[in-house]
C-alpha cells in the first residue's frame, strides 16, 4: 500500500541492549533486526513487508476488525497493523515477566486493602486522599470480597522504553483491560502474512494466557456452583473496543451479553433466554464499574443491571474485575509503588514506573509546578479532563491556567517525567506554536522521538500467581500520545523462545476444549435472537435486490436504446414494477417526466418515456448506503447485525460481508451516475460496471448463505436466521408477483417480463425445462407459488418458516396470532387455482390474482410483526424513580 | 432526660401504567449514635418484595435493598421506628470550641487533628468535593464574610448557619436534586438539602471537614392548635468537625444546633450517599411523582395510619 515503513523499532530489544550501566542506548540501537528471528539471507525485503502490509489490511477488513464507536456515519475505523513485529529477547522478557507478576501481586494487595482494612491509608503508606478522591473508589462495594483469594484478576500495564532502553511502566489498566483479543488477532494475521518468517522464528505462544484466563474465570465463581456459567458483560456494539469484546467472548466460548440481557431476581443474576431465565455465576466485565448498576451506582445507566451490586454482595455472582478495581488506575499510585512493594511484599519493586509526582503532597506539587514546562500532566481520574497534557506544548497563559487548576484541586493531578527512547530533551529547542510562545522558561523535550511506542502487557491471576501473556499489544504513533482513537498502529509482539523448548504448533489457535461450560444454545437472549433474525432478513433483502437489479440492468443494456421495441416495452414494465424507486420523480433534476409529461406529449412513445426522460438511478439502488432498501444499505445492516452477535458466528462470516462492502465501495468510487439523459453515453453509463459489481455482491451473499447453511448447527440461533431469510423471501416474492403479473400486456412483452421475473427468483432454468411451450402466468404461479420442491417458491418458504418457528422456544407470549396468520397464507396457497386466477378481466387486470396476492401480502407483513412481538420483546429500559428531594405530602 | 419518638415515613408512588419490576434502596432506618438509640424498627413495602437485603454501608448507615417483581401500579414504602433521643435539649453555641478555624484546617491537613488513624481518614474524606458539593468562586465569595482570619471555629459554624438562614429563603419546590451551589446562590432560595450542601461546601473549601446528615425534626404546632399528623418532612443538616467537640451537628435551615427534637437517619458526603429512597422501575409508561408523609411524634401518641 506504499506505506512508509518505520525506520526505528522503539520496542524491540535494542541492538545493543542496556547493560545496566548509565551509558544508555541511542536511537540508532532501535532498528529492526531480523537476524534475531530468521537466518541471514531470509530477511523480508521492503517489498515483502509492503506486500504483507497490504495483505494484513485485507485480512483485518475481512475479519471486521475495527476500533472506535460504530456510529451510523462510520465512526469505527479499520484496525491498523504493521506486520513487522516487535521482537523481544527471552532473557529480557523473563525479567519483565517477573516484574509484571510482582506488580500484579502488589496491585492485588493494594486493592484488597483499599476495600478492606485500609491499613495502607491509616498507616499513611498511601496518602488517604489518593484513594478517597478517586472516582474509581466505589464506597458502595466496600468490604466485598471475591471468592478465590484474588481481587485483581486481570490487569494490563502500559510500558515504554526509557532513555537507557529499559522497560518502564507508565500506566496500569485495572478497570476492564482491553486489547488482549486485538493482540490475538494481530498474531493470527501476522502469522499468516509473514508466514515464512513466523515459521522460522521460535516464538512463545499467546494461547497459555487465554487458557489461564478461562481458568481464572472459573476460579472466580461463587463456591456453590460446580459448573459455573460465565458470560462477558459487554458495553455493546457502540463501544470503541466492541471487536475486542466480541472476539474475546468467542475465543473463550462465552456468551456476549449486554446489561439489558441480564436481570437480578432473588439476589442472583439471570440471563434472559428465549424460553426463560438462566443463572449467571461470573461476568467478565467490560463495562466500567460505575455504569454497572443504575440502582446502586450511576443512576440512569443503561449499560448496567439494577441490583447487580446486591447480587455481588449476596455472593451469588462474581465480577471480573470486581467493581471498584479502577481505583488502581490512579497514576498517583505510581509514586508510591516502590514504598508499597517494600512494606506489603517485603521486596524491592522490580519494574520501575515513570517518575511520577502526586500533587496532593506539598513537595511534589512544588516540583510539578516548577517543572510544568517539561512534564506530562495527568488527571488522576482518567477520562475526566481529556487525558495527558504535555507541559511543553502549552503557552504561557495555558500553563498559568493549568497551574491554577492544580493548585485548586492538587489531589486531582500528577506530573510525570516524559519517557522515551530519545530521552527527554531538557535543553532542546523550545517547542510550541502561537504568539505567546514563552521566551525564558519554554524549554522542553523537543520530541519524544521519531515515534512514540507503547507496549500493553496482560496478566491474569492463575493458581497462586499470575500468568503474563507472552507478548502483548504494541502500538506506535507518530505523535507523543499513543492512542488507538487518534490513529496508533498496532504491532504484534514476538517473544523469542529458547530453541531447547519445543513450541506446540497449534498453541496459538483459540483453545479448542471448553473449560467453561457454555450456556445451552437455547440460552440466547432476545437481543441476540433479534439480531440473528434480522441478519437473515438483511442478507435475503440484499440478495433479492441484487437479483432484481441484475435482471433490470441486463434488459437496460439490451433495450434502452430501442424503447419502442418489444424489449424496450418490457424494460419499461420492469423498471416501473420492480425498481420504481429508481425512476426520477417529477421534481428530480428539473427534467419533466412521469405521466403528466407523457400525457402532454402524445407524439412520443409513451411507454418509453420514463426510461428516456431521465436515466433510472439503478446504480444508486445498488450502491447508495444512505438510501433505504438499497443493496448497500442492506449489506451494511447485515454487517451491523453480524457484528452484534459475533460470538455466535464463525469468523468466516465476516470475510464475505467485508468483501461485498469493499466491492460496493470501489464501485461507488469508480464513477458517478449522470444527472440527465444528455447523451447516449450517459444512458449507457446507467449500468456501466454495475453488472460485474452485482455479480461480486451476489457471490459474497451466496457465501454468507452457504456458511449459514453448512457451517452452523441447527440450533435456535440458526432457526431464527433461517426464519428471517424465509419471511423476507416470501414477502419479496409476493410483492414482485403483485407488481408484474396482475396487469396483462402484449403477449410478446409479457413473455419477456415473465422470463425476467423467473430469473429474479432463480427459477428460469426449471421453467424452461418444465414448460417447453414457454411459461405463461399460470405456469409461473405454479412454479413460484405452489411448488413445494422449489426452494424459491412461496410454499417452500412457508414450510420452512413454520418449521423454524416451531423450534424456537417462547416464554409467556402467545404464538396464536402468528401461527394463525401464517396458516392463512398456507391456506391461500393451497386454494390457489393458477389457471382460474389468471383470467383477465375486461379492464386488462387479473383481479382475483390481485386480491389473493394482496391477502397474502398483508398477512405476511402482520406475521412478521407478530414474530417481533412474540420473540424479541425486551423490557422497556429501566427508569430512575423520582427523587424524594422535595416531595409533597 | 430522654425523649422517645414514634416515627412513620411513608412514600407512595402511583403509576399510570403497570410497573413490572421495581428495584429500590432505602436509608430509612435510624442508626444508633451517641445521643440516639433506635429501639424498634420495621420497613414495609407494598407490594411485598420478592427479595430484600439489609446491610450497614460504608458510612455505617443502615440500608435496605428490595426488589418487587409483582406487577403493580402503586408502590408504598413505609418505615416505622421508635427512637430514644438523649441529646441536650438546649445545646449552647457558646460552648463550641474556640480554636481559630485556620488552626483546625492545619491540624487536619497535617494529620495531627486526631490520634485515631481511622478517624483521620474520615476527616480527610470530609474535605473533598463530592457529587453534590463543589468548590466554586461563588461559594468562596459567600463564605468570605464569615471565614475571617483567626475567627473561632464555633463562631464560624454558628455564623454560617445564621447567614444561610437569614440571607437565603426557604422555598419548597425552588430546587431539584440537580441544583448546584452556584444556582442556589444566584436564586437565593432553596430547601434544607441545598442549605446543608452550601454550608458543607463553604467549610470544605476552607479545609474544614464537613458531612451531610439525613433525618427529621419534630415540628410543633402553633400554640392552641393541634399538630397536623403526617405533615412532617425529611430533613437535612450539617455535621462539622471541631477539635475537642468532634462532629458538631448544626442545622442551617433553622439556624440552630441539633437538639433533642432531631432524629438522625444517617450521614454521608452529601445527599448522594444517603437519599431516603432511590429506585429503578420498569414500565412502558412514565414514572410518577412521589408523595411523602412523615410523622414524628412523642412515643405513645395515637398511631398515624
Amino acid at each position: 500500500m506504499g506505506q512508509t515503513l518505520p525506520v526505528t523499532d522503539l520496542l524491540s530489544t535494542p541492538v545493543r541492549p542496556a547493560d545496566g550501566s548509565d551509558a544508555g542506548v541511542t536511537l540508532d540501537d532501535f532498528r529492526p533486526d531480523w537476524s534475531r528471528v530468521v537466518d541471514p539471507g531470509d530477511e523480508p525485503t521492503p517489498a515483502d513487508l509492503a506486500r504483507a502490509h497490504a495483505e494484513a489490511e485485507r485480512l483485518l477488513a475481512d475479519h471486521g476488525v475495527t476500533y472506535g464507536a460504530d456510529a451510523p456515519d462510520g465512526g469505527a475505523h479499520p484496525w491498523r497493523l504493521d506486520p513487522a513485529p516487535v521482537v523481544v529477547d527471552e532473557p529480557e522478557w523473563t525479567a519483565l515477566d517477573a516484574g509484571l507478576v510482582q506488580r500484579a501481586e502488589l496491585l492485588d494487595a493494594v486493592l484488597q486493602d483499599v476495600y478492606g482494612a485500609r491499613r495502607l491509608l491509616t498507616d499513611q503508606l498511601l496518602p488517604p486522599t489518593t484513594v478517597l478522591a478517586h472516582p474509581g473508589f466505589l464506597r458502595q462495594v466496600d468490604g466485598l470480597r471475591m471468592p478465590g483469594g484474588r481481587e485483581l484478576v486481570l490487569t494490563a500495564t502500559d510500558l515504554v522504553r526509557d532513555g537507557s532502553g529499559r522497560w518502564c511502566a507508565v500506566a496500569d489498566r485495572t478497570q476492564a483491560p482491553s486489547g488482549a483479543a486485538y493482540a490475538m488477532e494481530d498474531r493470527r494475521v501476522v502469522a499468516q502474512v509473514m508466514a515464512g518468517t513466523y515459521r522460522q522464528a521460535s516464538i512463545q505462544r499467546l494461547g497459555p494466557f487465554f487458557h489461564a484466563l478461562r481458568q481464572a474465570l472459573r476460579d472466580a465463581a461463587p463456591r456453590e456452583s460446580d459448573e459455573p456459567r460465565v458470560a462477558l458483560l459487554s458495553s455493546g456494539p457502540a463501544s470503541e473496543t466492541a471487536f475486542d469484546q466480541a472476539y474475546l467472548a468467542s475465543m473463550l466460548g462465552l456468551p456476549l451479553v449486554e446489561g439489558g440481557d441480564l436481570l437480578v431476581r432473588e439476589g442472583r443474576v439471570w440471563m434472559r433466554g428465549l424460553d426463560g431465565l438462566e443463572r449467571v455465576d461470573v461476568l467478565l466485565r467490560r463495562v466500567d464499574a460505575e455504569w454497572c448498576d443504575p440502582l446502586d451506582l450511576r443512576a440512569g445507566s443503561r449499560l448496567g443491571v439494577p441490583g447487580l451490586v446486591r447480587a455481588v454482595r449476596a455472593g451469588t455472582v462474581s465480577l471480573v474485575n470486581p467493581l471498584g478495581s479502577s481505583v488502581l488506575e490512579n497514576p498517583a499510585l505510581l509514586a508510591y509503588l516502590p514504598r508499597l512493594a517494600r512494606t506489603v511484599l517485603d521486596q524491592d519493586l522490580l519494574l520501575p514506573s515513570a517518575a511520577t509526582w502526586w500533587c496532593g503532597e506539598d513537595a511534589s506539587r512544588q516540583h510539578v509546578l516548577t517543572n510544568l514546562a517539561r512534564l506530562v500532566l495527568l488527571p488522576t481520574a482518567r477520562g475526566t479532563d481529556g487525558g495527558a497534557i504535555l507541559g511543553w506544548t502549552l503557552g504561557h497563559r495555558e500553563r498559568a491556567d493549568l497551574a491554577d487548576r492544580i493548585t485548586a484541586e492538587p489531589w486531582a493531578w500528577v506530573g510525570q517525567e516524559p519517557v522515551g527512547p530519545a530521552g527527554p530533551v531538557v535543553d532542546g529547542t523550545p517547542v510550541g506554536v502561537g504568539s505567546d510562545l514563552p521566551t525564558a522558561d519554554g524549554v522542553g523535550p523537543a520530541d519524544l522521538g521519531p515515534r512514540a511506542a507503547v507496549l500493553r502487557t496482560f496478566a491474569v491471576a492463575h493458581r497462586s500467581t499470575y500468568t503474563v501473556m507472552a507478548g502483548g499489544l504494541a502500538r506506535v504513533a507518530p505523535q507523543a500520545v499513543v492512542s488507538s482513537a487518534t490513529g496508533a498502529t498496532a504491532k504484534d509482539v514476538w517473544v523469542l523462545a529458547s530453541s531447547a523448548e519445543p513450541v506446540a504448533e497449534t498453541a496459538d489457535e483459540a483453545p479448542a476444549e471448553t473449560l467453561v461450560a457454555r450456556v445451552p444454545a437455547s440460552g440466547i437472549s432476545p437481543r441476540t435472537a433479534e439480531n440473528l433474525y434480522w441478519m437473515g432478513r438483511y442478507a435475503e433483502r440484499a440478495e433479492d435486490r441484487t437479483r432484481v437489479l441484475r435482471v433490470v440492468a441486463d434488459r437496460w443494456d439490451d433495450f434502452h436504446a430501442r424503447p419502442a421495441s418489444v424489449g424496450g416495452r418490457a424494460l419499461t414494465v420492469l423498471l416501473t414494477s420492480l425498481t420504481p424507486d429508481a425512476l426520477p420523480t417529477e421534481h428530480d433534476g428539473g427534467t419533466p417526466s412521469g405521466p403528466a409529461a407523457s400525457a402532454s406529449d402524445p407524439a412520443g412513445p409513451v411507454a418509453s418515456r420514463p426510461a428516456v426522460a431521465a436515466p433510472p438511478a439503478l446504480r444508486a439502488l445498488a450502491l447508495d448506503p444512505r438510501r433505504e432498501g438499497t443493496v448497500a444499505r442492506s449489506v451494511r445492516r447485515l454487517g451491523a447485525c453480524a457484528a452484534a452477535v459475533r460470538d455466535q458466528l464463525s469468523t468466516d462470516t465476516f470475510g464475505p460481508i467485508a468483501r461485498i462492502e469493499r466491492a460496493l465501495r470501489d464501485e461507488r468510487a469508480r464513477s458517478r451516475t449522470p444527472r440527465s439523459a444528455s447523451s447516449a453515453a450517459d444512458l449507457r453509463a446507467v449500468t456501466a460496471g454495475l453488472r460485474p459489481a452485482l455479480d461480486g455482491v451476489l457471490e459474497g451473499l451466496l457465501a454468507v448463505a452457504g456458511i449459514a447453511a453448512e457451517g452452523l448447527v441447527r440450533d435456535v440461533g440458526w432457526r431464527l436466521l433461517d426464519a428471517g431469510r424465509r419471511i423476507e423471501r416470501a414477502q419479496h416474492l409476493v410483492e414482485s408477483l403483485q407488481a408484474t403479473l396482475v396487469d396483462q400486456r402484449a403477449v410478446t412483452v409479457d413473455r419477456l417480463v415473465l422470463e425476467s421475473v423467473l430469473t429474479t427468483h432463480e427459477s428460469v432454468i426449471t421453467a424452461r425445462r418444465r414448460y417447453q411451450g414457454g411459461a405463461r402466468v399460470p405456469q409461473v404461479l405454479d412454479l413460484l407459488v405452489l411448488d413445494r420442491t422449489n426452494p424459491r417458491s412461496l410454499a417452500y418458504q412457508l414450510d420452512r418458516v413454520q418449521e423454524d418457528l416451531a423450534a424456537v422456544p417462547v416464554a409467556g407470549a402467545s404464538t396464536d396470532q402468528r401461527d394463525h396468520l401464517l396458516g392463512d397464507v398456507v391456506a391461500l396457497v393451497e386454494e390457489l387455482d393458477p389457471v382460474a386466477v389468471s383470467v383477465v378481466g375486461t379492464d386488462g387486470r387479473r383481479t382475483r390474482l390481485a386480491e389473493t396476492l394482496e391477502s397474502m401480502r398483508w398477512r405476511l407483513r402482520s406475521a412478521a410483526d407478530e414474530i417481533e412481538k412474540v420473540h424479541f420483546v425486551r423490557p422497556a429500559p429501566g427508569q430512575a424513580l423520582e427523587d424524594l428531594w422535595d416531595a409533597p405530602a | 432526660m430522654t425523649r422517645t419518638y414514634d416515627l412513620v415515613h411513608r412514600t407512595t408512588y402511583t403509576y399510570a401504567q403497570p410497573v413490572t419490576d421495581s428495584y429500590g434502596r432505602t436509608t430509612l432506618t435510624p442508626r444508633d449514635v451517641p445521643g440516639q438509640t433506635c429501639l424498634a424498627t420495621t420497613l414495609d413495602i407494598d407490594p411485598a418484595p420478592a427479595d430484600t437485603a439489609a446491610h450497614v454501608d460504608y458510612f455505617g448507615n443502615r440500608t435496605t435493598y428490595f426488589g418487587v417483581t409483582e406487577p403493580h401500579t402503586r408502590l408504598v414504602v413505609t418505615s416505622r421506628s421508635t427512637i430514644e433521643v438523649s441529646r441536650a435539649a438546649e445545646p449552647e453555641p457558646d460552648r463550641l470550641p474556640t480554636m481559630p478555624w485556620e488552626e483546625v484546617a492545619e491540624s487536619v491537613r497535617h494529620g495531627v487533628a486526631t490520634a485515631d488513624e481511622h478517624a483521620l481518614v474520615r476527616l480527610r474524606e470530609a474535605l473533598l468535593p463530592s457529587p453534590h458539593v463543589s468548590r466554586t468562586q461563588a461559594v468562596r465569595d459567600f463564605a468570605a464574610p464569615t471565614l475571617t482570619p483567626g475567627r473561632p471555629i464555633g463562631e464560624v459554624l454558628v455564623d454560617l448557619a445564621h447567614r444561610i438562614r437569614t440571607e437565603l429563603t426557604y422555598r419548597s419546590g425552588s430546587t431539584t436534586v440537580h441544583t448546584t451551589q452556584d444556582q442556589l446562590l444566584a436564586q437565593r432560595a432553596g430547601v434544607c438539602q441545598d442549605f446543608a450542601h452550601l454550608m458543607i461546601a463553604a467549610l470544605r473549601l476552607h479545609g474544614l471537614p464537613a458531612r451531610y446528615s439525613s433525618g427529621y425534626i419534630e415540628t410543633r404546632p402553633p400554640a392552641g392548635r393541634e399538630k397536623l399528623r403526617g405533615a412532617d418532612a425529611s430533613h437535612a443538616w450539617v455535621s462539622a468537625w471541631a477539635p475537642g467537640a468532634g462532629w458538631v451537628e448544626i442545622d442551617p435551615t433553622n439556624d440552630q444546633l441539633v437538639d433533642d427534637r432531631y432524629v438522625l437517619l444517617g450521614w454521608g458526603r452529601d445527599y448522594h450517599d444517603v437519599p431516603p429512597l432511590r429506585g429503578v422501575i420498569f414500565t412502558e409508561g412514565r414514572g410518577a411523582h412521589p408523595s411523602v408523609q412523615v410523622d414524628l411524634v412523642p412515643s405513645g401518641s395515637d398511631p398515624f395510619v
